[in-house]
């Protein structure tokens, strides 16, 4: 293995020209959860009624939303860097062919997840869905991933979490997409439908993201990587299997109404977690390469 | 200044790396094949019914839900499908001395067509039990709608399946209804019903 010297990636990677990736990712989850919770809270606070075109409109303007977002955030400033991350488009679009081709039918007439998933207790829905959806989905992902940029685009280990995140932007399109195309729900669910699709896709990938970091920049054990995978089946199946149950409100004489402000707060929790959870692993693994490097070589980081 | 560990673009992966990669691609095929198991054994999950005054036994699937109202033995109802619920029905009705299994399809027919919208039979046809016992089936065609007019459901187009046979003087109709569009489908399972029915 060849281990080259570079400047940091915390604070001096964007001046050696690689744009840090931690910053973009918290900046595009919090500017939809932003724009999706003002559109579900503005929809429980003011009688809100739009026609059935107008409601329409806006449901698909909301699927676009993420895309948009993470082209003006993640995208945009690569074309002003010295060393952008040129396959972004390309894996976010095969990942999304990917999702209409294979995943999405595979789930649905394969699967058939709805006919015996939905009525089986918590544990068998989470075993269920990480076993079948959970698995194609980020099955699905890293495939895409380890022929489109295993080892060829992986310079620095900011490059997986871009790359993933590229991955689960293109893939939750495609499934959200399909979802409001088919149901037209009113625009305050779509905007829910769209941030958990967003939050399942991006919480499994960044799991995939930091096998591949300890895989290919710190040679780890065979299995971590395939841990790893199964890590964002589970974050996938687990918030599948939790999501619509929190969104449902209880049976009662009145019928079962909804409960969006509920799961909005569960899939901000989501998010807050699987962020969390993944940058702290991810710093820990980096920190720990930093000081296995320091000793080898007895610098003093430079 | 801080510094990163890298590695060179060009590199060639290591043999750990080549493994793992491996490993990750023998565990999507390994869960997957998990997931297909799961399905089908919940898919295909099975409870056992038994009506000891009918004579009359059944394993139906364990998802669907189980009515025993007074016209029938029992009735068997999947409440998840969208639309007309499939349903596997079995009634039990006495038959005189020269009582012909036709005659006892005709009569069914006659009822039928006062209820149910648009009823027709499609045809006889005859039918081997997994006994090797003797059986008739009538297939029959409906149009089911909402009962409640606020629903303002879509009406929907079913079709239906009887298997009449006749032991100890009485005869014993199981009955398949199902919306044509999964019809094909629902048949597989109710000719798994079948094969399970004691009576």
């Amino acid at each position: 293995m060849i281990r080259i010297r570079q400047i940091g990636q915390t604070d001096a990677a964007e001046s050696f020209g690689i744009l840090p990736v931690w910053r973009r990712l918290s900046l595009l989850f919090i500017a939809l959860a932003a724009i999706c919770g003002g559109v579900i809270v503005a929809e429980e606070a003011l009688p809100l009624a739009f026609s059935a075109d107008i409601n329409r409109a806006l449901s698909l303007m909301l699927t676009a939303l993420p895309v948009v977002l993470w082209l003006l955030v993640s995208v945009l400033p690569e074309f002003r860097v010295e060393r952008p991350r040129r396959r972004l488009i390309g894996v976010a679009v095969v990942s999304g062919l990917t999702a209409s081709a294979i995943g999405l039918p595979l789930a649905e007439s394969f699967f058939v997840l709805d006919q015996w998933l939905p009525l089986q207790s918590v544990f068998q829905r989470i075993i269920g869905f990480t076993l079948t959806a959970g698995m194609t989905d980020a099955g699905l992902r890293f495939v895409v991933l380890r022929y489109l940029i295993y080892p060829q685009a992986l310079r620095v280990r900011g490059d997986a979490v871009a790359y993933t995140l590229a991955a689960a932007i293109g893939y939750s399109f495609y499934l959200s997409l399909v979802l409001i195309w088919r149901l037209e729900p009113t625009w305050n669910n779509a905007a829910i439908f769209v941030l958990s699709s967003f939050t399942i896709q991006v919480a499994s990938s960044l799991f995939i993201a930091l096998g591949i970091v300890e895989s290919y920049f710190s040679d780890a054990f065979p299995l971590v990587l395939p841990a790893n995978l199964l890590a964002a089946a589970l974050v996938n199946g687990v918030l599948q299997a939790l999501l619509p149950g929190l969104l449902s409100g209880p049976l009662s004489q009145a019928g079962a109404a909804d409960r969006p402000l509920f799961g909005l707060m569960f899939l901000l929790a989501a998010a807050l977690a699987s962020v969390g959870a993944s940058y702290f692993l991810y710093s820990n693994s980096e920190r720990l390469e930093r000081e296995a490097y320091m000793r080898r070589e007895g610098a003093h980081g430079i | 200044m801080a510094f990163e560990t890298g590695r060179s673009p060009a590199i060639q992966i290591t043999p750990r790396q080549r493994w793992s990669i491996a490993f990750s691609h023998l565990l999507i095929v390994v869960v997957l094949l998990l997931g297909v198991n799961q399905r089908d054994s919940l898919l295909n999950q099975t409870s056992v019914y038994t009506n000891i005054s009918a004579g009359v036994s059944a394993s139906y699937p364990a998802r669907w839900l189980l009515d025993e109202s007074a016209d029938n033995v029992f009735r068997i109802r999947d409440m998840s499908h969208l639309g007309f619920k499939t349903t596997i029905e079995v009634r039990s009705l006495p038959v005189g001395v020269d009582g012909a299994e036709r005659n006892l399809l005709d009569h069914l027919s006659l009822q039928r067509s006062q209820v149910l919208i648009d009823y027709s039979v499609l045809g006889y046809d005859n039918f081997r039990m997994p006994d090797d016992s003797h059986a008739i089936s009538m297939a029959y065609t409906f149009v089911s709608r909402d009962a409640s007019p606020f629903l303002e459901g879509v009406s929907s187009i079913v079709n239906g399946l009887d298997i009449l046979t006749i032991r100890r003087g009485q005869a014993l109709v199981a009955s398949l209804r199902a919306e044509s569009s999964i019809y094909r489908r629902e048949l597989a399972t109710f000719r798994r019903f079948i094969e399970n029915l004691e009576f």
